[in-house]
């Protein structure tokens, strides 16, 4: 990485990230700039806030001839997913983005396109079902985590950029769809400073789509979607876990690639501050993170555990992870915050971690925190901290 | 770093703004930004919040702002509404946009400055009174406070401004002119931006009895939606007003017919027939014989078809037109002539007697009614339908003499004021050779009519009808009752026919023959005593000032027709007599006329030519010679404006309904009767009529306001009208786009509850 800065007559120009140019852009922007550089050839879309500025400036950039896509204006979500699946049958690259309410009216498209094996890419913004509300949340998403997407959840507008460019990479691999989630308003109507790689820079990464042989062509007539007997079904599944088994190990390869090619580092997982005598762990999605980031420099106990991939969740990495850095199990609480309510006892986060900690005996606190956009300022992060020090219930529900 | 909290309303353009910002600052340094909105599902007017954080780390902070270094407020008013000052730091300020002094706000902090940013904003056109967009001025307000470079801010702003960039960044820098810090402020705002670290301060206490508010207000689920006074979002202003209809402005007489046909649909016959009664004693006739003026821009035409106005004052005039008048009292010792009883003389003469004078009306003819008695043959208006309608003028005090055939100046010296309403009776010339041999049209009907003489049109006769009005149509199917073979020969093509386009298709109906594009160039005696006609064909040309296509002769296209008679009926003028032979051009109202005694004029022999027309005509009169006597300014009716128009109307919530059309009798042959040929509609027939209307510009209760508006807003009123609360209307326009009829306006203005 080279860091330079040069002073030209009246402007800096920071030359951080080679062929990069620096912008501040709200979240949803990113995203719509990331769907841009991958040249997303069909985007149907349907707007819902707070998604909505995506498929908006999409649009524009279609209006205008600075993206050479066919953009669709279709009557509802539900629409917009049968679209995105069609095209992509014939092997175009589908890009769309929704929210709460839409993806739930979606979901029986969203089972198609994944058992299709559709390699699509979209973004949610996050928001709760009911009782009705637009702002941060994260039920909408992980309500549809058994659908057979992969969910990979950003923390700012340059994750976002980038996850997309990653989603694509991935996506296109094994013929599966990606979700991008965003946090509401915190995240997609955020502006902050981004930096955006050079068209040419994402092309050279990220190379037109193939096509596998497997995409609708008049010419060679077949059947899609026929009727499955029961000696064939359990193939199909087999044969889409073998790849969905790859999900992970794929995510921290393509993670590295990236960094190799435009400078900055992903992985299915980031620890910070996590070895053999930090006494927390706090497990966390999206932009929390960023406020237990600023929270923990304050606390050298506590370390803090952002889950990129949700969806298939990177159980080897964190298992990994735990016993290379000698995680101590009676001394270290891994404490989940889980932004989402699913009608369970615990959040998303805290099942997914008992699942992946499976006979390990570690030690699991769940936090609901930030339901419904509710704030999470570092007073909340401090609060965990201080009540799981003493507090031992297994789920607490913080600002409740 | 530097945490800045703004307020401001939905629609001042603080979100751009503070993104604004955020580019300013990652363009002038180093620096981390971040900065974000936080709103409800709120709109245009609504209290929201945005944030702003610059720092020369990155910011590890991705939550609202509680204890920010600078609040920032867009709209003084919000100070009422919102604890603005919450949280903000003890060495923090506030920044206040208001054209006022700061010591006139109740603040607890002395570390204050003030910009005038609605006033800039407005002078530089960005945005409205009601909703100016304030953002550039409150930018060029903030970077002064920091320190920051005006011209790359100003560079900045135009950029990404979504219109206006000049006009937005010189509001910026003009605000960076302009900011005042009030005289004990002692911040020092900009070492927050300097510093890396984030430095732990004090609060200030705010003595604030708001304190305890949230910044943002929800009403939950247990709580009444009352709690959530959402009036103060309000930006345009949703009011009932009646907008003027079409079938109303357009009537000549004034009636307010939108009016009437509501009354008639609620089966309130009598009330109706008052309204029509007001401007048009002559509703009877009307009903039957006027081109409905009402009808020719009736919204419904859009939907299925217009409203059949006509057979509902038709009806109305039938049954009202038999209740006793009554004379009111004279109050006045001036006294007025009428000469003319024809519609207009009888409207004006009635008029005056209302409001207390005393009235003469003076006919020639031994009958009263005017063109209506005279040139409207029986079978369209049955004579006791007119008689009724003259007897009730009778009835209320004005007085006619007949068989008075009179000058202006006869009556110049018995009169305070000499009303000339003579119409148009005298038939005009066409100046061709042998037009001795053809017969007054006008002249005809009259005398036909008052059975003076019959003309002698026998059975099987050629009849040539010259002219395309009202009388061609009239002699055409009067000669037809006698037997004759008539054949109106027209200049023109159909459509510039002047002649009312139903009473057109009843003649064709009946079997009168028209021929277009052809005029008589002379007349010539045959041997056999018929007459032979020289026809020349003709085409159309360029509109002439009638903005009708002109007539172009073809030459060399003569042929010549015999017929037994030919009637002439290309026009009519009035009779001078009245003037006693003086050269005199009739306008409305008060003429020229050298008499001892004010003369006024109406009627067609000043302009119209429709029975409606007339009425109208001898309103404004007897209004003009009102003020005259009273000495009052007489003022011109305006044009209406804001006529409700197709465009205005929500057709969807109208379902299609067939129009009740008149019946027309069918008759195997017309010689020898002249019974109506028009029939009215039922009573119930009449109701479902007039069910029919939209209500164009008038409330009628439909309640789809009341239904719609999403704030609950719309309530009916003690005198069960349908009325806004202002509390809690928020201006989302949804009643005004949803009103079937145009009833509802929405503009700037502020209304308060009622």
């Amino acid at each position: 990485m080279s860091e330079k800065v040069t002073e030209s007559t009246s402007e800096k120009v920071l030359e951080k990230y080679p062929r990069h140019y620096q912008k501040v852009l709200k979240g949803n922007y990113a995203a719509s700039e990331g769907a841009a550089l991958c040249h997303a050839t069909v985007i149907p879309a349907y707007p819902i806030t707070p998604q909505t500025s995506i498929i908006e400036e999409l649009s524009a950039r279609v209006a205008a001839n600075k993206l050479d896509a066919t953009f669709i204006n279709m009557d509802s979500e539900h629409s917009v997913f049968a679209a995105a699946m069609g095209a992509a049958l014939t092997g175009e690259r589908v890009f769309t983005a929704t929210s709460g309410q839409g993806l739930f009216y979606a979901h029986e498209l969203l089972h198609a396109i994944a058992h299709f094996r559709l390699p699509i890419v979209i973004c949610n913004v996050g928001r709760p079902s009911i009782p009705w509300n637009i702002w941060s949340d994260q039920s909408d998403s992980i309500s549809q985590r058994d659908t057979g997407w992969i969910q990979l959840y950003g923390e700012s507008s340059q994750e976002v950029l980038d996850g997309i460019i990653q989603s694509y990479k991935i996506s296109e691999e094994l013929n599966l769809p990606v979700m991008m989630v965003l946090d509401a308003f915190y995240q997609s109507h955020t502006s902050e400073n981004i930096w955006v790689p050079d068209a040419d820079l994402v092309d050279e990464y990220l190379l037109p789509k193939k096509l596998n042989g497997s995409e609708i062509d008049v010419k060679n007539p077949k059947s899609f979607g026929g009727l499955v007997s029961p000696d064939n079904y359990g193939n199909f599944n087999h044969g889409y876990w073998k790849d969905v088994i790859k999900v992970e190990d794929l995510t921290n390869k393509i993670g590295e690639e990236f960094k190799e090619h435009f400078g900055r580092d992903y992985g299915a997982i980031e620890a910070v501050n996590i070895n053999k005598g930090t006494k927390q762990i706090l497990v966390t999605l999206s932009t929390i993170t960023t406020t237990a980031r600023g929270v923990i420099k304050s606390h050298p106990e506590v370390g803090l555990l952002k889950i990129r991939l949700f969806k298939p969740f990177p159980r080897k990495s964190i298992v990994e992870l735990f016993s290379k850095v000698k995680v101590n199990k009676d001394k270290c609480k891994i404490i989940t915050i889980d932004r989402n309510f699913l009608g369970d006892s615990e959040g998303a986060l805290m099942q997914e971690m008992k699942r992946a900690l499976y006979g390990e005996r570690y030690k699991l606190q769940g936090i609901y925190a930030g339901l419904g956009g509710r704030d999470v300022p570092p007073t909340t992060i401090e609060n965990i901290i201080e009540t799981c020090k003493t507090n031992n219930d297994e789920i607490i529900w913080i600002d409740s | 770093m530097i945490e800045i909290r703004g307020h401001a309303r939905g629609g001042q353009g603080m979100v751009t703004a503070f993104e604004i910002l955020a580019k300013i600052f990652s363009k002038i340094g180093d620096f981390q930004v971040q900065s974000f909105p936080a709103f409800g599902v709120e709109r245009t007017g609504a209290p929201i919040q945005a944030f702003l954080r610059v720092s020369k780390c990155p910011i590890l902070n991705r939550s609202n702002i509680y204890n920010p270094h600078l609040v920032v407020v867009f709209d003084e008013t919000l100070i009422e509404q919102v604890p603005v000052l919450n949280g903000l730091k003890k060495d923090g300020a506030i920044l206040l946009n208001t054209n006022s002094k700061i010591e006139n706000f109740k603040i607890d902090t002395n570390n204050a400055y003030t910009v005038p940013a609605t006033k800039i904003s407005l002078e530089k056109g960005l945005g409205t009174k009601a909703l100016p967009i304030v953002n550039a001025a409150m930018i060029g307000a903030i970077i002064k406070i920091l320190k920051v470079d005006i011209d790359i801010a100003t560079q900045i702003i135009s950029e990404n401004v979504p219109s206006k960039p000049k006009q937005n960044a010189e509001s910026a820098k003009i605000a960076a002119e302009k900011i005042k810090r009030s005289p004990k402020n002692t911040d020092n705002l900009i070492q927050f931006l300097d510093s890396d670290e984030v430095i732990e301060e004090e609060i200030l206490e705010v003595e604030n009895e708001k304190e305890q508010l949230p910044i943002m207000d929800f009403p939950s689920w247990n709580n009444p939606m009352s709690i959530n006074k959402t009036g103060n979002w309000r930006v345009l202003t949703p009011k009932y007003e009646e907008r003027p209809a079409p079938c109303t402005t357009n009537c000549p007489a004034g009636t307010d017919v939108r009016l009437f046909v509501k009354q008639t649909s609620e089966g309130n016959f009598y009330e109706a027939f008052d309204t029509i009664y007001k401007f048009n004693p002559f509703a009877s006739t009307c009903g039957r014989v006027c081109p409905h003026f009402c009808q020719q821009n009736c919204n419904r035409i859009e939907l299925d078809s217009g409203l059949n106005i006509g057979a509902i004052e038709r009806f109305l005039g039938d049954q009202g037109i038999v209740r006793k008048f009554y004379a009111e009292p004279i109050k006045y010792t001036k006294n007025i002539a009428v000469i003319g009883a024809g519609p207009a003389g009888l409207t004006a003469a009635l008029r005056l007697r209302q409001r207390g004078y005393e009235v003469t009306v003076f006919e020639a003819l031994p009958y009263a009614g005017g063109m209506m008695r005279t040139g409207i043959p029986e079978f369209r208006l049955p004579q006791e339908i007119l008689d009724k309608e003259i007897q009730a003028i009778e009835q209320q005090g004005v007085i006619i003499k007949l068989n008075s055939k009179v000058t202006v100046n006869d009556l110049e010296k018995d009169y305070d004021i000499i009303i000339s309403a003579v119409g148009s009776h005298k038939s005009s010339k066409m100046k061709i050779p042998g037009e001795e041999l053809s017969t007054d049209g006008i002249k005809f009907l009259r005398e036909f009519k008052l059975e003076t003489n019959n003309y002698s049109v026998v059975e099987g006769d050629e009849v040539a009808i010259i002219g395309g009005g009202n009388t061609a149509i009239d002699v055409a199917r009067t000669t037809l009752r006698l037997g004759a073979k008539p054949t109106i020969y027209y200049r023109r093509s159909k459509n510039e026919m002047p002649a009312i386009p139903h009473e057109v298709e009843e003649a064709i109906d009946e079997g009168v023959q028209i021929k277009f594009l052809t005029t008589p160039v002379s007349y010539n005696k045959n041997g056999n005593g018929k007459i032979d006609i020289t026809f020349i064909d003709m085409k159309l040309g360029e509109p002439d000032e009638s903005g009708r296509k002109r007539p172009v002769k073809i030459e060399g296209s003569e042929k010549v027709m015999s017929v037994d008679k030919v009637f002439s009926a290309i026009g009519q003028s009035f009779d001078e007599y009245v003037f006693s032979g003086n050269n005199i051009a009739p306008k409305q109202g008060r003429i020229e006329f050298n008499s001892d005694k004010p003369v006024f004029c109406c009627g067609d022999m000043a302009w119209g030519g429709t029975v409606t027309e007339a009425i109208g005509s001898g309103n404004h009169v007897a209004d003009e010679v009102y003020s005259y006597l009273r000495n009052i300014e007489y003022q011109e009716e305006q044009n209406p404006t804001n006529v409700v128009l197709p465009d205005d109307i929500n057709y969807n919530y109208y379902l299609p309904t067939p129009r009740h059309d008149n019946p027309v009798v069918e008759l195997k042959s017309f010689t020898g009767n002249f019974d109506e040929v028009v029939k009215g509609l039922t009573k119930e027939e009449v109701i479902e009529e007039s069910q029919r209307c939209l209500h164009c510009g008038d409330c009628y209760s439909c309640g789809n306001c009341y239904n719609y508006c999403p704030d609950a807003a719309v309530h009916i009123d003690e005198q069960n009208r349908l009325r806004i609360d202002y509390d809690y209307c928020k201006g989302c326009g949804i009643c005004f786009n949803e009103c079937p009829c145009s009833a509802i306006s929405l503009k700037m203005d502020e209304v308060e509850n009622e």
